[in-house]
């Protein structure tokens, strides 16, 4: 076989089909986003940065609703990384009766189908008269994404030499001392990555707003599904570019970090 | 291992000292009971009991035309997304499994970059690819000269297309671990045996990963059976699936009753589909093992 | 002569910089049971796997049953092989396991079912077909790879240290039952071991390998009796090393110095001359400890004893000489210990046929 040169054979073309496949829709919004006509055409016919001062004008509502986007996505994470972060150390760090359970209850919004997630706190945040209240929105959110923290901070906690921990506590360390001097400093890479990446996911989480958001003050995302949903227009390329922008330097971030952290060790 | 220190202080240090590094898990979970667990129950509570307590939701859901439809088209349309998924996603697997790690690194960020990529930005992309007067269509013009149409969109084909897109990265990644923990020499063994590499492919590797294909099918299917925004966007009218009509009952129809029975039973779904994933992978490790 | 099952002409191989393999040949005989044997890194495994197709060598070539299959795809090679780590398919049965390269052949069914039938009972496991590898005891899943590697008579089979992973007991009983199979079934081997006892056990031929080359070739007396180099002595077999200066040379034997000032025979040897520094070699079990002033042998040292260890079945007796190097002697169990108690004063004898001379510096 390895004697066989590295021939174009079918399944290697499928493959490359299919990594085109997953990559088209994230760049093709790149070029229509530089076109300057109210029609959708690709490629655009003439050049323009007109679709970016649409998008900027306030009177069309992006910017608040990016705005709100942000703030929302700075909440969930905050309140998603103070749990999180010390509850998968005390998973990682302790054996006790029903800790499977536990775990699998605090992981369970990744398995739920997150229109029931969404529906069950629209019902909840409407009995207590807090439907579309920024409170409502950041704890929806922190919900959604806590359990993408617990994983990765668990993984990481998972390449830590417990021994270290162990010998801070026999010098006479409390628990809190160590987590905080000893696990949280070593745990950088794996809280920033996973931050980073609950960020991302809070700001483009699309359901639970729909569900709780009030519709004239919609996330980032839900003001595109709606928009989406009544005419497809235009301005939608520069919006969706600057999400991929995001996205993009989201990612490489959080994978350098991860990447430098593992080449650490 | 108490320390003298904290054993002098008060009755709840005692307490907390007693749950050990438990302690640390405490405020995450009493906000997952209140904010998770406590609205999860209602929505069964709401199933059942609206005002005056009956089950008329899920004799509804048990009778009515729609209903029927939405949960047959939640069932094949995630059966058909978790098989294009699996197909698609081995491709990739196989791939990025027979590269060096640093290579796999780069492409790794390739298929992760559409997977944290907004559904929304996909969707709006693909209404521009297969739309009527898309990017294909248009093209497909241009080269053979006629005005043919094919209707990718508002069908079963976009919702499909679409939600494959979205979880073929869910079934790469079980299906590359399994690809990666098969071990090198068994390949090389069956080489050397006279196999030729389609019999190494269907007689070693491709049964050595079916853990991994079961695991990433199983996966994507619920998760594409719970999906909302693609069949939205991307289905015609008569691809609702049962997430769209939950939000049709709360939306339109402001019918949180009905809402809710067709949540818990999306949920039972759900975790009937997940149990059965659990119970194979049990029987293939007692396999293993016997 | 008739043709060799395998003939390699200067095969090599290069890492990069790193010369894994000097150009070397090697010719392995139809039922010859051939072993490499070598330190890790002396580059057996990448011998093996140049001679299986794994690995590209960088000049040379490769004929196995006389063919040229330097280019030959590792399939059509005809070659059986048994790893270190058994790999067998944990998917399928023992049967299937051994039934595979018979499928991959496309034999049929009827003939599948005798052949693998006389595969295992071969190895004296046609009662466990049905099971999985895995509910298997190590050596049993290595008999399997052995039946799975002559279920279909290949020309050369290739074992890279398939013993390596079981413990003692169980390594010396498949070291019997594999040199038993070889013999009944006049199966051609070549065999890859870092374990000297193994090799001397098993082979008829040993090729000794030290950093990419293979440093001498023979039958295991050979290499015991008459290495040729200091790393060949001190590889096989217990050996003690003393440093020496050559005083005279005659036609019959070499006359060496210590830096103590006695005096050692040794054989004579081409190309050493008078005042050359040299290194002489006795193996432990060929000193004799002298009583009394009895002067039987023609080499003796005075000694002072380090202590006696017990092996069970050997006592060995560390002893410094003069010069301040150890040597040790290997004597029966039965051996009054208080006679080598530490401090003793010891009379060190031993043959000069016994003794071997290698330029100093030579070996490790
Ligand atoms: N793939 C490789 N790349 C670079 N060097 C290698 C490679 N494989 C083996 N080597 C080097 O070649 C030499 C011989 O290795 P090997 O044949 O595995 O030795 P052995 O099997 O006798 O232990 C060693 O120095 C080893 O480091
Ligand atoms: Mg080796």
């Amino acid at each position: 076989m390895r004697f066989l040169t590295k021939n174009l054979s079918l399944p290697v073309i499928v493959t490359w089909l299919i990594y085109v496949f997953l990559l088209v829709p994230s760049l093709v919004v790149i070029p229509i986003s530089f076109g300057t006509s109210n029609e959708l055409v690709f490629p655009p016919q003439d050049w323009g940065l007109d679709l970016y001062r649409r998008a900027l004008d306030p009177a069309e509502g992006w910017l608040a609703a990016a705005g709100r986007s942000m703030v929302l996505g700075i909440l969930a994470t905050t309140i998603a990384l103070l749990m999180g972060v010390p509850a998968a150390y005390g998973l990682s760090r302790s054996r006790f009766p029903g800790q499977k359970a536990l775990t699998f209850m605090l992981m369970s919004p990744i398995f739920a189908p997150t229109i029931v997630v969404a529906l069950a706190l629209y019902l909840y945040f409407a009995t207590l008269g807090m439907t579309g209240t920024m409170a409502a929105l950041a704890m929806s959110h922190a919900v959604v994404i806590t359990p993408f923290i617990l994983v990765t901070t668990l993984s990481g906690l998972k390449h830590l030499d417990r021994n270290i921990e162990n010998a801070a506590m026999v010098m006479g360390a409390t628990r809190l001392q160590i987590f905080f001097h000893v696990v949280l400093p070593a745990l950088k890479g794996s809280v920033l990555t996973g931050g980073l990446f609950a960020f991302l996911l809070s700001f483009d989480e699309v359901i639970v707003s729909w569900f709780i958001a009030r519709s004239d003050q919609p996330t980032l995302p839900v003001k595109m599904y709606s928009s989406i949903q009544w005419e497809i227009s235009p301005v939608l390329s520069a919006i969706s570019t600057f999400l991929v922008a995001i996205t993009v330097v989201g990612s490489v971030v959080a994978a350098f970090i991860s990447s430098a952290e593992t080449d650490g060790i | 291992m108490t320390t003298p220190m904290l054993r002098r202080d008060g009755r709840t240090r005692t307490m907390l000292n007693r749950l050990g590094f438990g302690s640390f898990v405490l405020p995450l979970t009493l906000f997952m009971l209140l904010v998770f667990c406590l609205p999860l129950i209602g929505v069964v509570r709401t199933s059942i009991c609206d005002g005056d307590c009956s089950l008329v939701a899920y004799v509804d859901f048990a009778t009515g035309k729609l209903f029927h439809r939405a949960l047959i088209n939640t069932l094949s349309i995630g059966f058909v997304t978790g098989l294009v998924s699996v197909i698609c996603g081995y491709f990739v697997a196989y791939h990025l499994s027979r590269m060096t790690a640093r290579r796999r690194r780069f492409f790794l960020v390739l298929v992760m970059l559409p997977f944290w990529t907004s559904i929304l930005v996909k969707s709006f992309a693909f209404t521009v690819i297969l739309g009527t007067d898309g990017i294909i269509n248009n093209a497909l013009q241009a080269v053979t000269g006629t005005d043919i149409v094919i209707p990718m969109i508002f069908n079963r084909a976009g919702v499909i297309i679409g939600m494959a897109h979205w979880l073929i990265p869910f079934a790469v990644f079980p299906i590359l671990s399994s690809l990666l923990s098969q071990d090198k020499a068994l390949r090389d063994a069956a080489e050397i045996m006279g196999a030729r590499p389609w019999d190494i492919f269907w007689k070693v590797t491709f049964p050595l990963s079916l853990p991994g294909v079961i695991a990433g099918g199983l996966m994507s299917s619920v998760i594409g059976m719970g999906s909302f925004v693609t069949p939205a966007l991307l289905g015609g009218r008569r691809d609702m699936m049962m997430a769209n009509l939950v939000d049709f009952y709360v939306r339109e129809a402001l019918d949180w009753r009905m809402a809710s029975a067709i949540a818990v039973i999306l949920v039972l779904i759900a975790l009937l589909i997940l149990s059965l994933a659990a119970w194979l992978r049990q029987r293939q490790e007692s396999g293993a093992a016997a | 002569m008739t043709t060799n099952k395998l003939s390699l002409q200067q095969v090599s191989k290069a890492y990069g910089y790193v010369d894994a393999l000097h150009p070397t040949d090697l010719n392995v005989a139809e039922s010859e049971f051939v072993t490499l044997l070598g330190p890790s890194g002396s580059g057996k495994t990448t011998l093996l796997k140049i001679i299986a197709g794994m690995e590209r060598p960088s000049g040379g070539r490769v004929f196995i049953n006389g063919r040229d299959t330097t280019e030959t795809p590792v399939r059509e090679r005809d070659l059986g092989m048994v790893f270190q780590n058994y790999a067998l398919m944990p998917h399928l049965s023992v049967f299937d396991n051994v039934a595979f390269p018979l499928k991959v052949r496309k034999t049929g069914a009827e003939e599948i079912r005798r052949k693998v039938g006389e595969a295992l009972g071969t190895v004296q496991l046609a009662h466990l077909a049905d099971r999985k590898p895995q509910a298997l005891s190590g050596g049993q899943q290595q008999r399997v790879s052995i039946a799975r590697a002559i279920v279909y008579n290949p020309s050369l089979v290739l074992m890279d240290e398939p013993l390596g992973a079981l413990d003692k007991k169980l390594r010396e009983q498949l070291q019997h039952e594999i040199k038993q199979l070889h013999e009944r079934l006049g199966i051609t081997i070549l065999y890859v071991t870092h374990d000297q006892q193994e090799a001397m056990s098993m082979s008829d031929r040993i090729a000794l390998m030290n950093e990419g080359r293979i440093e001498q070739l023979g039958a295991p007396r050979e290499l015991y009796f008459s290495p040729k180099t200091a790393f060949a002595a001190d590889f096989l077999g217990n050996s003690n090393f003393i440093e020496a200066t050559v005083s005279e040379v005659s036609a019959a034997a070499t006359r060496c110095r210590l830096s103590g000032g006695e005096e050692l025979l040794a054989p004579r040897r081409d190309g050493v001359r008078q005042g050359d520094a040299v290194r002489l070699m006795v193996r432990p079990e060929h000193i004799r400890l002298i009583g009394g002033d009895g002067a039987a042998e023609d080499n003796v040292l005075t000694a002072s004893s380090l202590g006696p260890t017990f092996f069970g079945d050997a006592l060995e007796i560390r002893a410094q000489i003069a010069d301040g190097s150890e040597v040790s002697v290997k004597v029966a169990n039965n051996f009054e210990v208080a006679a080598a108690a530490p401090g003793q004063p010891l009379r060190l004898g031993w043959s000069s046929d016994h003794t071997h001379l290698f330029a100093s510096g030579s070996g490790r």
